[in-house]
């Protein structure tokens, strides 16, 4: 079929014109009711989850390569300073150990309801937000895994950010570096509260804080617990720097690269509310929150 | 056959955009793969990337990158729509004339992605992080262009 090059240029122009117009609605839909994708979002998340899993093995093969390459010019040096840390850690296990018992005998005499029990899934990252304007990535485990929103997702050294998103097969995590996360969090040790805010970079900042008390480089910050998300005491970062506009923390996962997460269930979930929909402002909350505490997030 | 060979690398340029690399900061600057295909497919063959491909996988890349769906669409389309006309200056030159356009089509692009974003968040936000983005495009677009170079060369002996 022979389309003449006049006509051919019109059905471009219309088709791109309307096009633009639709991706511009699309862009204002998404911005103002927040569950408007969400169930498109998942199906492609879980559509595609296969395809990535497999494009992502051999960065990660790579990455692995690099880093046993990198262990073999290190090792005698790794081996004395393991040694040490061994010879030390030793010591500690001996303190933990009379801890332990002391604490278990206290809460044997105080009748403390222990605690509910964790659970976690280890799932491996997949794809990442690839642009400047967001911070997120997506694992290889979903809701048939036992995945849910609101978990807590870790790494060995701390807090990394919150299930987001659930497929059934795979699951967005929202980093606590994004523009949109926001952390209750303490001082450890004190009762120094704030907010954790992410800002697109790589050290959220500290906002909210508590009048009248200090803010140190050095301070240790973990989770607070409040608004039911998290449970207190998830280790999140260290204060690093410190001035007018307030602290910012270096975050203890090295979030740009972490490879495996564990999504922690610690029967929280429950506690953070659906997004909102347009219908379900001015008053009323969304199904799924319907009776949970505040968002912590818009 | 080989005339699905646009829309493929399109789609694989939208699924590596998303790849993890496990580098320092490298979600945060992971060059505009997309922008580099659909810039060179308007100048070569724009018949086989149509308007309606580009806006779908702009959305899957959207969709799949947890960012606003409409956004990889309409900077996609809106290049189409600046390149297009002006194909004919591009169809014969040498590299660096076409790595000329594609600059200034990239510095285009991120300014108004920065745009964009910084009127959705309501805040002027960093242009450092564009701004690297843009020069880690533009440095990445060669081997992008050689690449597509070597797969246009299979489609031009299949017609």
């Amino acid at each position: 079929m022979r389309i003449l090059p006049a006509r051919r240029a019109a059905i471009e122009r219309i088709s791109l014109s309307l096009l633009v117009v639709i991706s511009a609605l699309m862009i204002i839909l998404g911005k103002a009711d927040q569950v408007a994708f969400q169930s498109l979002r998942n199906s492609m998340m879980d559509a595609a989850a296969p395809a990535l899993d497999m494009l992502s093995r051999p960065a990660a093969v790579l990455d692995t390569a690099v880093d046993r390459l990198r262990g073999f010019v290190t090792v005698y040096r790794d081996n004395v300073r393991l040694a040490e840390e061994n010879e030390r850690l030793l010591g500690w296990q001996q303190v933990a150990l009379r801890l332990a018992a002391e604490n278990a005998e206290l809460r044997d005499l105080s009748k403390l309801v222990s605690e509910a029990a964790i659970s976690f899934v280890t799932a491996r990252v997949i794809a990442d937000s690839g642009g400047a304007y967001a911070r997120s990535v997506m694992v290889n485990a979903g809701r048939d895994n036992g995945v849910a929103r609101g978990q807590a997702a870790m790494t060995g050294e701390g807090l990394v950010g919150r299930v987001g998103e659930v497929g059934s097969r795979a699951a967005r995590i929202l980093l606590i570096t994004d523009l949109n996360s926001r952390v209750p969090v303490v001082v450890d040790g004190t009762r120094q509260r704030a907010i954790l805010a992410g800002d697109n970079t790589a050290r959220p900042s500290l906002r909210y804080a508590d009048a009248g008390g200090t803010i140190r480089i050095g301070d240790r910050i973990v989770t607070s617990g409040q608004g039911g998300v998290f449970p207190p005491g998830l280790p999140v970062g260290v204060v690093v720097s410190v001035d007018t506009e307030g602290a910012r923390v270096e975050p203890y996962a090295a979030l740009s690269r972490v490879d495996y997460l564990r999504l922690v269930d610690y029967g929280l979930a429950e506690a953070l509310p659906g997004p909102l929909s347009i219908s379900a402002r001015g008053g009323k909350r969304a199904e799924a929150g319907v009776g949970g505490p505040l968002p912590l997030r818009r | 056959m080989i005339n699905v060979l646009p829309i493929a690398t399109t789609v694989l340029a939208a699924l590596l955009s998303v790849e993890p690399l496990h580098l320092v900061g490298y979600a945060a600057l992971t060059p505009a793969f997309t922008l580099m295909v659909t810039y060179h497919w308007t100048i070569y063959r724009p018949d086989l990337l149509p308007v309606l491909a580009l806006f779908l996988i702009g959305t899957i890349q959207d969709l799949l990158s947890g960012g606003l769906p409409g956004v990889t669409a309409v900077t996609l389309l809106l290049a189409r729509a600046i390149v297009l006309p002006h194909r004919h200056y591009f169809v014969d030159r040498r590299f660096p004339f076409i790595w000329a356009g594609f600059t200034l089509l990239t510095g285009g692009a991120m300014l108004f992605l920065w745009a964009l974003h910084s009127m959705l968040a309501a805040e002027l936000l960093d242009l450092r992080g564009p701004g690297l983005r843009a020069v880690l495009t533009i440095a990445v677009f060669p081997i992008a262009s050689f690449l597509l170079g070597r797969s246009q060369r299979a489609l031009i002996g299949a017609d």
